[in-house]
Formats: structure tokens, sequence, C-alpha cells
């Protein structure tokens, strides 16, 4: 059946059925806190924590007269000075009494109140008031979601051609993820997640390794007398600017100039499906007045690809293997291959508008990292153990927040990070920052920002100003200067290079927004041009983005995006990349369905100019899929309300190559233009 | 050796483009986006502001660009009003000995009314270099500015519109440039300025810069420019009738250009 026939299909079906199409996190106040702050983020980045922190909220709001700094921070759009001025607030005027007090606080715009009134309130109950074990059971809520999606075309690893069963995937080609959430107010919570990938068993049964391909599971009480926080099983913990220990979620320079500012959560409980970076073990937080102590130990076994070290003849890690595929022998011999325990504390003082924390951990892993082969990683961590220290602070002055973070690894380098976030002006907010991370600072857990993913090997500077003059717009601006002292991947010298960003959007009224952005980037790479030594030249890249999206009556909503890329390279010929789409959203008041669709067109020059755009997807779902090469890509969502507590979720979707005989590559390869992908989730809350 | 490499390259191709000015350290704080601003050191950017002024200044500054001895900059601005007029001066002198690049200007600038500010500015240009001779000429600068809200400047300015040269025999062009841009005073503390600037032969470059009065005597400010891209950070500390700013400029792969300027108000 052809592309066409297939989309008449689609088509007819749709008019015929008069299906319409939702919002997927079907709450536009979400999907636009998450688009503000992934803007720059890759593809493979998992939100789902994100998207399921803030839906628990909206579920369990928090209680504003009895939060804390760390709680509020985890509604990602608050930025500190908004936050500090709230507990500034609350300690000269006592606790809130109603709403409206919130536009007599400053740094409050209409807005940010409604945002936050989303996810908190002034007098919701505290979970451990009269506490039972029958209410326990009485008022808990219990959350499972079952999802099922798969390609519809057949991948070269699942072929029977490729029969040698070391290049096939072992696997079935469905991926399944399981994930079930009990909840007790905001005190309790208990989390599973259980997922195989495409071409991953259900069941692993081979190499000594038995069960489900990904299980992770954790326990959090929260709130109990002196334990702020406890969590047994999976957990993250994230502290200061994320130079000596930050897991999980995470977010880089982007639309929010203000999410370069790191909130200091500390010990959360690890919900998410991404198979790397988290902690297996226990950790506790202890309030001792001013002071808190975090104590946490951990014992994994991680993915790694070894190799033998011909002079000692043991065999060393030549990888840390991040993916969580495990479809092939190979991939899965890998699997969980060496084990890693973390064991340390943190020491948090908070007093008034000062904080400072200290962090000091050890790592330890079963076999040694081999040394790196190239010179780009001379200086890459050697050996099987790694103790770091990290010191981190925050301080409000008048309209100021100074941030910053010095972290050392032992007998190696040093990162550190200091900076500002002002309010110049009622209108005019700034953010600067200043960095300088050592080539040979090592840590496992470390996600500074910068323009790196990690911090590590990098100086630089970043400015950003916000200017909102009303509720109707506002225009975001930043400039970063990098350098890059010694060699990286494809950068054969020390390098340097710059980021220049400006949004402007105008919001006339609630449901009509117009963005309009540019980008440009101008970094040094390898000239490929073949020579006898190798060479770097400038790589400049600019992005032209404008987007508006209206709502044409109660139930539907219409949005536009028109994107284009263009890459310079130094003697070469420009390259360009253009994507353009139409969403149609379905939501109304009052109805079981809702849904929503796209039809994107996308014509670019390979990879460089690849363009990445949020998708829609089912409830938890998240993906920023990037386009390259020339293509139509389709989908459709729907939602069912089947009855009170039962909802189900289909997606469709579909990208069309032109003038390409296979799309994917490797054992993913798929005979054809077509790739197609079914979704199924069903969700019961009871 | 790498600085003589750097003096190279600077003297042949930087000087090529763009004469060397000393904008004075608050306007090279931010970022030199000061087509919209009324200051005395105006008189070397967009005359048209010293019409804004009230009371006569002069001022001095120093330059010394990339951390190079050799490459630094001197000038000094004076500015005084006369009733809806202000008659300026200029004069801004860079390099060694062995080669010198000296600019002398000389403004009149109007006030129509407190909204509009017009003025006309003519240069006197010397190139000096050792064992080569002397060359000189002669260019005209034209300046606006004009409030369009209140609090909200906007200006344009053109250099050398005829296109003047040194004259037959010297390569050394006095480059043709138009910028224009606004200023947006937020509040007693802020203000934001933008500029435009299109050099003909050369590039466009858009600058913006923040200026932030911590006390009602110390002025911190920062800028960028984008093409070349170029940081800039500074700051002032007005006391009484005397001025005195400091300002750095960084360039991601030329390094530090620090500058110092110091004036006075009568």
């Amino acid at each position: 059946m052809s592309f066409k026939t297939k989309l008449v299909i689609i088509f007819s079906l749709l008019l015929c059925s008069k299906i319409s199409f939702s919002q997927q996190t079907e709450d536009p106040v979400i999907e636009y806190i998450i688009e503000s702050v992934a803007a720059n983020q890759t593809e493979d980045y998992d939100y789902s924590e994100l998207i399921d922190r803030l839906n628990f909220y909206k579920r369990n709001k928090i209680n504003l007269n009895k939060t804390s700094k760390e709680q509020l921070q985890e509604l990602v759009f608050l930025n500190p000075l908004q936050i500090d001025a709230l507990f500034e607030h609350i300690s000269l005027n006592g606790s809130l009494v109603n709403t409206l007090e919130f536009q007599s606080i400053s740094g409050y715009d209409l807005e940010t109140i409604k945002n936050l009134l989303y996810f908190a309130d002034i007098n919701t109950p505290t979970g451990f008031e009269n506490f039972s074990f029958n209410k326990l059971f009485k008022d808990g809520k219990n959350d499972l979601l079952i999802r099922y999606s798969r390609y519809l075309e057949q991948q070269k690893g699942f072929s029977s051609a490729s029969n040698t069963s070391s290049n096939r995937y072992l696997g079935t080609p469905e991926r399944v993820f399981t994930r079930y959430r009990f909840s007790y107010s905001n005190n309790i919570q208990f989390s599973l997640n259980l997922e195989k990938d495409a071409g991953e068993k259900y069941w692993n049964n081979n190499n000594g390794q038995t069960g489900p391909d990904f299980s992770s599971a954790s326990l959090y009480i929260k709130d109990l007398r002196k334990i702020k926080k406890l969590v047994i099983g999976d957990y993250s913990l994230q502290y200061g600017q994320g130079l000596a220990l930050w897991s999980g979620l995470s977010f880089g320079k982007g639309a929010d100039i203000f999410s370069v500012v790191k909130p200091n959560l500390g010990l959360k409980p690890y919900t998410s499906i991404n198979e790397f970076s988290f902690f297996r073990g226990i950790a506790t937080q202890i309030n001792l007045g001013k002071l808190d102590f975090t104590p946490f130990f951990s014992y994994n076994k991680i993915d790694a690809g070894l190799a033998l070290n011909p002079l000692t003849n043991l065999e060393e890690i030549s990888s840390l293997q991040q993916s969580g595929l495990h479809r092939t022998l190979n991939e899965l011999k890998n699997r969980r291959r060496i084990s890693q325990m973390v064991f340390g504390g943190n020491l948090q003082y908070n007093y008034r508008k000062l904080s400072i924390g200290l962090t000091g951990y050890h790592s330890n892993y079963s076999q040694d990292f081999a040394p790196g082969k190239s010179l780009y990683n001379q200086f890459d961590f050697t050996g099987n153990s790694l103790n770091n220290v990290g010191l981190n602070y925050s301080y409000t002055l008048n309209n100021t927040y100074f941030f910053g973070e010095f972290a050392h690894s032992l007998n190696s380098g040093v990162a550190y990070i200091n900076g500002l976030l002002t309010s110049l002006s009622p209108i005019v907010s700034a953010v600067l920052f200043h960095r300088n991370y050592q080539k040979d600072y090592y840590s496992f857990y470390n996600q500074g920002i910068g323009e790196g993913s990690t911090a590590v090997n990098e100086k630089g500077f970043f400015a950003g100003l916000q200017i909102k003059p009303d509720r109707k717009f506002e225009l975001d601006f930043y400039s970063d200067l990098f350098k890059f002292p010694y060699l990286k991947f494809r950068v054969d010298a020390p390098s340097t290079g710059y980021d220049i960003f400006s949004q402007f959007s105008y919001t006339p009224n609630k449901t009509t927004r117009l963005t309009l952005r540019y980008q440009f980037q101008n970094k040094q790479q390898n000239d490929d041009t073949p020579t006898f030594v190798n060479t770097l030249s400038f790589v400049k890249k600019s992005n032209y983005r404008a987007d508006l999206s209206y709502q044409i009556n109660k139930s539907f909503s219409l949005r536009n995006r028109i994107e284009m890329v263009q890459y310079h390279e130094e003697n070469k010929a420009n390259r360009y990349g253009f994507l353009a789409y139409q969403d149609i959203i379905y939501s109304p008041l009052s109805s079981k369905w809702s849904g929503n669709t796209r039809l994107a067109l996308f014509d670019t020059d390979g990879f460089d100019t690849r363009i990445y755009a949020y998708e829609n997807d089912v409830l938890y779902g998240f993906s920023i899929p990037g386009f390259q090469n020339r293509g139509i890509r389709y989908y459709l969502n729907a939602r069912y309300n089947l009855k009170r507590g039962i909802d189900i979720w289909f997606r469709y979707s579909l990208t069309q190559y032109n003038n390409q005989q296979t799309v994917g590559s490797g054992l993913d390869e798929i005979d054809g233009n077509l790739r197609s992908e079914a979704k199924l989730q069903l969700r019961f809350q009871f | 050796m790498r600085k003589l490499y750097l003096l190279i390259s600077i003297i042949l191709f930087a000087s090529f483009l763009k004469a060397q000015d000393n904008n004075g350290a608050r306007i090279t704080a931010l970022g030199n986006a000061s087509v919209a601003l009324q200051d005395v050191w105006s008189v070397k950017n967009n005359q048209a502001g010293i019409a804004g002024l009230k009371k006569p200044i002069v001022a001095a500054g120093y330059e010394n660009r990339f951390s190079v001895k050799e490459l630094s900059t001197q000038a000094a601005v004076f500015s005084i009003p006369i009733k809806d007029y202000a008659v300026g001066a200029a004069f801004n002198s860079y390099g060694v000995s062995d080669y010198r690049e000296i600019k002398t200007g000389l403004t009149l600038a109007k006030s129509f009314g407190p909204k509009l500010f017009l003025a006309i500015g003519i240069n006197y240009h010397q190139l000096k270099i050792s064992n080569y001779g002397n060359a000189k000429a002669f260019s005209v600068d034209v300046g606006l500015q004009y409030m369009a809200f209140p609090k909200l400047w906007l200006g344009s300015h053109i250099s050398n519109p005829n296109q003047t040269k040194y004259g037959e025999n010297t390569d050394q062009i006095i480059p043709a440039h138009i910028q224009f841009g606004a200023n947006y005073i937020f509040s007693e503390q802020l203000l934001i300025t933008t500029e435009f600037e299109k050099i003909l032969d050369a590039q466009a470059d858009f600058k913006a810069g923040v200026e932030y009065k911590l006390i009602k005597f110390v002025a911190l400010r920062g800028g960028i420019s984008v093409n070349p891209f170029k940081q800039f950070a500074g700051f002032g500390v007005n006391y009484q009738k005397v001025n005195i700013d400091f300002a750095v400029a960084s360039h991601p792969v030329l390094g530090y250009s620090p500058q110092v300027a110091l004036g006075y108000e009568f």
C-alpha cells in the first residue's frame, strides 16, 4: 500500500469517526513549561520524570504555607528570586491567607501566579497528621500505566535473513513499559517502572541474568518527624550547580534564561526510565535545625564494554554504555557487567537567605578504567576509585541572587562556577555566570552547565537578559562565550566559540502566542579537507524559528511553526534545513475524546542541518526527534476517557522519506522509504 | 613572538576595516552601542548626543588594546552647550611613533526642542608611517537623535558618506558607515541601549549594552557586539563633578582590552 493511499485512508477514517485529537500532556501549562526548559536538549533525553513530577503536584498540590525551598525549586518555572520573595513575604506577614496576596509579592506576574497555583495551594492537608494504616490504603492513590509501541515495518535485526545469532536482535520488536505509582498525600510514594526496548527480551535468562530488562523501584517517605526524606531503592541526588554530584534530569542553556541556575533539589526518588545515571540503595535527609544531613549508599551493576590490557592481563573498562539497549548478544554481554559502589553525604546549612552545602562521596568500580588511546582523551579518568568534594552556596541580597560551586576530584583537577541572577527593574532581569572546568576534573555525576554536557575542559562566560514589560510581551536574550583549553573529539587543538540566542514572544490573550526565535552558534572543529595535519575551521550555524498558536473555538486550536537552519563551514557552500508543520489540537471542555495531529514537512541537507521539534505524545511519553533529509512526518494522538479512572491513549506516527531506499542504519534498517509506529497506552487510577 | 604576529595582523587587518577609535570607557562597556546615548563621548560616536548635555564637560581616556602596549589609543573630548546649540571637539591618537593615526574632530549640534537633536561634524585625519611619509584627509559625520516616546531615544548616524580617502597612493581607507539604534531608559537605575552598524565593504554588526546604577553614583555596565563577537563590562563612579569610568572588552581569540576614562563637569 502506498503512502498516499494510507494517508487517504487515515484521513477518511478520521472524518468518518469524528475522532479528534488532544493535547498530549493534555496540559498546555505543563507542555509550555517543558518546551521552555527543553529548548536546547537533544532528542534522547527523557523528560518523563519532569512530566511525572508536574503531574504529581497537579494532583497533590503543594501547601505553600508548609513548603520548602527545595520543593518549590522542583517546579522548574520559579526562579530563585521569586522563591526567596515568597518566603520573605511569609516571614514578614505570616501564613498566606488568600491567593490574591501573590500580586503584592515582588517578581510574581500573573502568568507565574497562574502557573504556581496550578501546582500549589495555600491550605492543602499534610499527610502525617492523623496518620493510620487504614487511612493509608483508603486515601492512597494508585496509578497503573501500561504502554505498548512498535514499528510497523520490519527492521533488519528482526528479519530471518540475518539469522546468525550474533548479528540479530534476540528479543521481540515491541517496546513495553509498565509504570505503577502509589501515593499517599505528599508524604509516601512508591514507584515501580518496568521496561523493555524494541529488540530486547521480556525476560532475560542467560549469562546468569534473570528478570525483566530494566526494572526500577523506589519507596519515598517525606516529612516524618526529623526525617525530611527517605528513599529506599532507586534515587537521584542533585546538589549545587551540578559540578560535583548531580544525577538525573538537568537543563542546559535554553529559552528560559533562568533555567541555567540549577535548583539544589537534593535527594529525590528516581522515577525515570533512563537506564543510566541513578543510584540504587538507601538515602535519607535528616533535619537538624538549620542543618540538613543527607547520607547515602548505593550499589549497582552497570553496563560497560571491557577490553583486555595486554600488559597486566586484566580486564579494563573501555567505555560505559549509557543507551540502556540490550538487543544483541554483544549488548547483552555488556549488560550490568561491572559493579559500582558509591557512598557519601551532603551537609546543607540554611539560614535565612544564605545556604551553603558541602558534598563528599566516594565511588568505586570493580574494574579499572582504561587510559584513553587518543590524544584528546589523554586526561580521561583512569583507575577504579574516585573521591569527590564540592562546596556550593547561594545568597540573596536585595534584588540579587548569588550562586556558585567549587568542586574538586581528589588528586586531580578542580571545577568552579560563580554567577548571579538579578532583577534590575520590575521588568528587566539578568543572569550572569562565569565557569572554569579543568581538563582533569573528574566526576561520574557531573552535569555542570556549559557548552559541553559535562563540566570538564571548558571556560566560559554567560550573560542573559529578560525584558518583560507586561503580560503580552517578552524578550529573552543571551550570549555565551566558551573556550576549550584542551582537545576534544573531532577538535585537534584548543578551541573557542560563542552562542547567541534571542527570542521574542507576544501573547495578546490566553490562547494566542507568537514566538520568534533566532540563534547563532560559531564553533571550531577539524577541517575535513585532507591535509597532513588537521587544522581547525569555524563552523557557523544559524537557526530561525517562527511559531504561532491560536484557538479557533472552544474545542479547536491550531499551531504552526516554520524553522530554518543555515550551516556554514569555511570554504564550503552553505547548507540549509527547513521544517514547517501544522498542528490541530482538539481539547473540548467536556468530551470523552481529545487528541491532536500534526503534519510536518522537512527538507534538510543532511545531519548537520537537522532540526529538532518537540512532539506531542501519549501521557508521560516524550519526544524531540531530529529531522534530516527530505520527507513528511505525520502523527495522530487520541485519548479516550473510558470511565472515571480509566484512560486509553493511542498514537500513530509515520515518517516518509523522499528518494530513499532504506530508513535507518545497521540492524535498525528498514527496506523502503517509510517508518511508522503505533502506540497504545492504558492508565488505571484507583 | 605571539605579540608580534598579533600586532602585525591587527595593524594589517583590523585597522584596515575601522579606524582605531577610543569611544570612552562608558560607551565601550556598553558594547559601543552609543548611537542613541547622550554623553560627552557622543562627540566621537553620534555627535547629536551632546545637544542633550546641560553643562560643559571635558574627558580623556586611554585604551590598551589586547594588552599590547603598541596598540594603545589616547583620546580626549570636550563639549559645551550654548543656548540651543552645543559645540564639541574630539581628539584620538592610535599607534606607535613608527605608525600613527590621528583624528581630530569638531562638532556643531543643535536641539530642536527637547525631543530632537541634530549635529554635523568635521574630522581631520592624519596617518604617519615612518619611511613612507604622511597622508591627510577630511571627513564629515552627520547625526540625529529623536525621543519617540518618553524614555525611548532613537538615534541615527552616518560617517564619511562621500567616502573620502587619504589619497591616490594610500590603500588605507576611512570607512563609511551607518549606525542606528535605540536607547530605552527603564528607570533612574536602568537603561538598555542597542545599535546596528554597517561599515561599507565590511560586515554588519549588532551591539547591545546595559547600564545599571547600583547606587546613585556607581554604575555597572555590560555589553556585547555580535560580529565580531565581543563581550564588554565596566563600571563608572560619578562623584560630584568627577567621573571615572573603567571598561574591559573581551575578544574570544585576541583577549582583553582594558580602558579607563576620566571626566570633569564644570
